[in-house]
């Protein structure tokens, strides 16, 4: 059976830019924090608002210039899938080593 | 800049042939099957680094004694606009451009140069400035490895994209069946690019100690 295209609209080229500044923009929050946390030592803080804000990058990479949230379900289930295994297979391993336990 | 080409009639077929029962077309779900594969490998390297960072050496600095990290931040802002002019690229010939797409193709593979260009910068200043080679402790093996191998992610897109260029220049634009060549050599570009976000966050400056 062939299916039908997913077609949705894409953004249009203007607010591909946008999308781009505000990627920008989190990367200067990024090293500012971490010339904040040299002078300031923000401990946990430091980590967990670095890995929001990576985390917020790769999201707004992937959906919107990768185009996965205008895509079929099952390329994003793919993704995911290598994704959620490499996360928790590589989370077990530095756990087990007791780098994830390290208080930075 | 704008040069529309309508594609030939077989290709057009031809594209929307490839179809499978998923709905997908088959070298797209490949390329995002092999993408997600990707992260299993960059994991590994990733997490080898994590690993050794945090040890003491008797032997020369560690990576997170010696970054740039102005110089890494510049690197990282370059390779994130490379993604704009990536999907600025795919967009563009979408709509028939075939002068956009060009421009944008070259603009991309220039953007993704000059990070190389800059990676070449930072190792030469790490073995020299600071005597800290592939071999002087496993933590520099680690960093060595997993950038390196990154870099030469971002070498093959760059080939990849010049090799886009060159086609659409010798045949004067790209057809529809072509089109899907564009996408999937952008989503290899944009996974490269996300796979930089988390090394500069978690490799670079998570692990940095301030005193490079």
């Amino acid at each position: 059976m062939v299916a039908e295209e997913h077609h949705v609209a894409h953004p249009r080229p203007s607010q591909y830019v946008k999308i781009a500044i505000l990627l920008a923009v989190l990367t200067a929050i990024e090293v500012a924090i971490y010339y904040i946390n040299i002078s300031l030592s923000l401990g946990w803080v430091n980590t967990a608002m670095l890995l929001v804000l990576a985390a917020l990058k790769f999201i707004i990479v992937i959906g919107w210039y990768m185009h996965l949230r205008f895509e079929k379900i099952t390329l994003s289930r793919f993704f995911g899938f290598g994704f959620a295994l490499a996360l928790s297979l590589y989370a077990i391993v530095l756990v087990s080593f007791g780098v994830l336990a390290l208080n930075r | 800049m704008s040069e529309p080409t309508a594609p030939p009639e077989d290709e057009a077929v031809a594209h929307h042939d490839e179809h499978e029962s998923t709905g997908v077309e088959n070298r797209k779900l490949g390329m995002w099957v092999f993408l997600s594969s990707e992260f299993l490998f960059f994991g590994a390297l990733i997490t080898n680094y994590l690993l050794y960072f945090g040890r003491e050496y008797p032997q020369g600095p560690t990576p997170a004694e010696v970054y740039d990290i102005p110089f890494t931040s510049v690197s990282s802002f370059v390779l994130l606009m490379s993604s704009l002019t990536m999907v600025l690229a795919h967009n563009a010939l979408s709509r028939r451009d075939q002068g956009a797409t060009r421009t944008w193709l070259l603009a991309t593979a220039m953007l993704g140069s000059v990070f190389l260009a800059g990676q070449v910068f930072e190792f030469t200043e790490f073995i020299v400035e600071y005597d800290m080679t592939l071999s002087t402790n496993p933590a520099a093996s680690a960093f060595y490895v997993l950038t390196g191998f990154h870099g030469t992610h971002v070498a093959i897109g760059v080939i990849m994209l010049l090799s886009l260029f060159g086609l659409s220049k010798r045949l004067g634009g790209l057809s529809e069946r072509q089109h899907l060549n564009v996408e999937l050599v952008g989503l290899y570009w944009h996974f490269v690019d996300i796979i930089w976000i988390v090394i500069f966050t978690v490799v670079y400056l998570l692990t940095a100690t301030g005193g490079g």
